[in-house]
């Protein structure tokens, strides 16, 4: 029974993506522990406050008003007392630390540390986030625990964190972006609608996730039907289990440890967006092309989220993109839980067309570039190029790369932004940092050589150089191809973390200083 | 013959090393002081071996031991190991190398049992480097068998044409016209220059403009 999850035992923010169900406010916390003690005190104090993954009691979802999740850095673990023999079983990259990977990044120049806030260049012991429904309740939880920081001698909120302030605060805020109407979205600070995809592993209830477009592709049929997609193995995002090479991940010792645990990097993106703007405003005329279209050929999906593959036509993209937008103002104006889990079920039915796709029946790109950033990120069993057949299921060569994405944008933005505080923050959760997280980002964001684009990087992520970035639209017999350059580089890192989420036994056991190794 | 694919040639060359110098000095770390000295030129002196499409010089000190079965191996010396894939024939290659880089050559192999100074002539290096070879199939990916000269012309208007697609493929027809004339007229697809020059690794340096230097006049 190797699926059977205990999901009181792991962290929320790994089983449940807290923006579906209505928390758009977050405030990000980074802790110096300088006494190993009073760090393990600390986390005695704050244990009862964190999130599980439980998200069902009675059968009806119910969360509380505010969550809370803790992760720690391998420094964090260290100074807290793990022993030696544990802290050596940890896999070298979360070892090294974000800052000494900066090559493998592509985090080079404006995206280089020395223009990271304060904070992510201190050293960072511990993490925590909170998210919440309101600004109310997540002031009040943040306040609770920055009390029983007070009150402990050894621990610390670093003072680093830039929210465009005059001074440095204590935390990072993030919240959704609001339309001229004051209504929540989704979108971010280029105007696409953000964080529309997820992986679905096994041990996963419907509430969290879909398997339709969130598996792995097991054959070349119609995506929208659910037989045709299979649950990644649970290993591929939480340690203790199975992986898709049918392995259990490399985890610290011992499993009590690691069990039910994960690894997640913390970043902070800025955008520029008045750059992007100004790009899709020259390019669109001298390169002849509608300035919504350009845009959803950087991305693949058109602004409203609607995935170019299946919808090709704006028209067909507003029609869907609008009853989406419906379901998620019932998602997010439910008041009881009935309502809640009836307008979470619509919810799916519409989403599963911004996910239920592949790009079998759009290999050569015509309607969504090979180049896009979604067929980079989650290729959908897209890379075999019509060998079909070649390996045992489409996915064979993308099912061991997908990430459980989390995070929401920072700052406000105008059209013509480019300095100041806005962005996204990115939380990537994965049992190997290495494997899936850099892997992405070095070889498939900052490279092409796997589409067969030579080194084309991302259009929106891409660490673009002085001479600017490259992407390729592909025509087909209607339309000729049409060759971008000079692309400039739109985010630049402000920050980042690896961290490692233990589950609440282990935070227990880290806390008391029991982790026993032999 | 297996050293052969097309026009291609694999040479594989397996020179036993003595243990120390004239001079009493070690022979594998000077060596390999040697053989890491040409990472840090400019180009490698076997960029001016005419025909090289890849090279490598390594020091073969002994077999891995393999846990099982387990039969403890060992080789009967330490070898440097040359190989190089080239367009043409062994006898013209090794002949155009020695020409090339004879100095280079003699500090390489100086200390390999066998190479005396009977060596240090074109007709005694090909001698000497026919005795150390090993039959092989060994080729590098990634070249075809055409000349050097041509891979070089045909990678430089690879690159070239991709450049200029990206930069003119949204102009007018009449504009892309010119725009064409003017990439022929610079990069002259019939003529052996300008090419890629061999060996070079940084970009900003990589174009050889040969005899043909017309550009740089106007």
């Amino acid at each position: 029974m190797d699926n059977v999850i205990d999901y009181y035992d792991v962290q929320g923010n790994i089983m449940i993506n807290y923006a579906e169900f209505g928390y758009i406010k977050s405030r990000y916390v980074f802790i110096k522990i300088t006494i190993g003690e009073d760090g393990r005190k600390f986390i005695k104090e704050i244990a009862p406050l964190i999130t599980s993954s439980a998200l069902m009691q009675n059968g009806t979802i119910s969360l509380p008003e505010v969550t809370t999740n803790v992760s720690f850095t391998y420094n964090g673990l260290k100074i807290l007392g793990v022993p030696i023999l544990s802290l050596h079983a940890f896999p070298d990259e979360y070892v090294m630390g974000i800052r000494n990977r900066t090559s493998i990044l592509g985090d080079n120049s404006a995206s280089g540390p020395e223009h990271w806030d304060d904070v992510y260049r201190d050293d960072i012991h511990m993490f925590m986030s909170m998210d919440a429904k309101d600004d109310e309740s997540l002031v009040k939880r943040y306040e609770s625990i920055a009390s029983i920081v007070d009150q402990i001698d050894g621990v610390e909120l670093i003072q680093g964190c830039n929210n465009g302030r005059k001074e440095l605060d204590k935390f990072q805020e993030a919240s959704v972006l609001y339309d001229e109407n004051g209504f929540p979205t989704a979108k971010e600070h280029f105007g696409y609608t953000d964080g529309i995809s997820n992986p679905f592993f096994k041990g996963m209830t419907p509430e969290m996730g879909e398997v339709i477009g969130g598996g792995k592709k097991l054959n070349y049929n119609n995506p929208m039907v659910e037989e045709n997609w299979g649950p990644i193995e649970t290993g591929e995002f939480i340690l203790g289990y199975r992986d898709e090479a049918n392995e259990y991940p490399a985890a610290p010792i011992p499993k009590l440890l690691s069990k039910n645990g994960s690894f997640m990097v913390f970043n902070k993106f800025h955008e520029n967006v008045g750059k992007f703007n100004e790009y899709l405003d020259t390019a669109s005329e001298k390169y002849n092309i509608d300035k919504e279209e350009l845009a959803a050929k950087f991305v693949g999906r058109w602004r409203n989220g609607a995935p170019m593959t299946t919808f090709p036509t704006q028209k067909a993209a507003d029609e869907i993109a609008d009853e989406r937008q419906k379901a998620i103002f019932a998602l997010n104006t439910a008041k009881t839980p009935e309502e809640l889990a009836k307008a979470h079920e619509k919810f799916k039915e519409v989403n599963r067309h911004f996910i239920g796709f592949d790009f079998f029946d759009d290999i050569p790109g015509s309607r969504c570039p090979v180049g896009s950033h979604i067929r980079r990120a989650n290729p959908r069993g897209a890379l075999e190029f019509n060998s079909k057949d070649a390996f045992s299921t489409p996915a064979a060569l993308d099912n061991r790369r997908r990430m459980i994405r989390r995070g929401l944008p920072y700052g406000i933005a105008t059209m013509e932004s480019n300095e100041g505080e806005h962005g996204t923050i990115i939380m990537t959760i994965v049992a190997n940092i290495k494997r899936q997280f850099e892997f992405v980002v070095q070889q498939w964001l900052n490279y092409g050589n796997d589409f067969k684009l030579a080194n084309d990087k991302d259009p929106i992520t891409g660490n673009q150089d002085e001479d600017g970035g490259r992407l390729i639209i592909e025509g087909d017999e209607k339309q000729l191809p049409k060759y971008l350059a000079g692309i400039p580089r739109f985010i630049e890192t402000r920050g980042g973390v690896y961290l490692f989420i233990p589950s609440l036994t282990a935070i227990k056991y880290i806390s008391e200083g029991i982790v026993d190794p032999t | 013959m297996p050293n052969q694919s097309g026009n291609a040639y694999g040479l594989t060359v397996l020179s036993p090393l003595k243990e120390i110098d004239g001079s009493g000095q070690a022979v594998i770390p000077k060596l390999r002081n040697l053989i890491q000295s040409f990472n840090e030129l400019d180009t490698t002196p076997m960029a001016k071996v005419p025909n090289t499409y890849l090279s490598r010089l390594w020091i073969l000190e002994d077999v891995f031991f393999e846990n099982y079965p387990h039969e403890l191996e060992h080789l009967k010396s330490k070898y440097l190991v040359f190989t190089s894939n080239f367009h043409g024939e062994l006898d013209t290659y090794l002949e155009g190398m020695f020409n090339a880089i004879p100095t280079e050559v003699q500090s390489i192999w100086q200390d390999c049992y066998g190479f005396d100074d009977k060596a240090l002539s074109p007709e005694g290096f090909k001698s000497y480097i026919k005795k150390c070879q090993v039959e092989t199939t060994f080729y590098f990916n990634g070249s075809t068998d055409d000349s050097l000269q041509d891979q070089l012309k045909s990678l430089y208007i690879k690159q070239e044409f991709s450049r200029f697609v990206f930069d003119n493929a949204h102009k007018s027809s009449e504009e892309l016209l010119t725009a064409f004339k003017a990439f022929i007229a610079e990069t002259q697809p019939t003529a052996d220059f300008p090419r890629w020059k061999p060996g070079e690794s940084d970009l900003s340096d990589i174009i050889d403009r040969g005899n043909n230097d017309h550009l740089s006049t106007n």
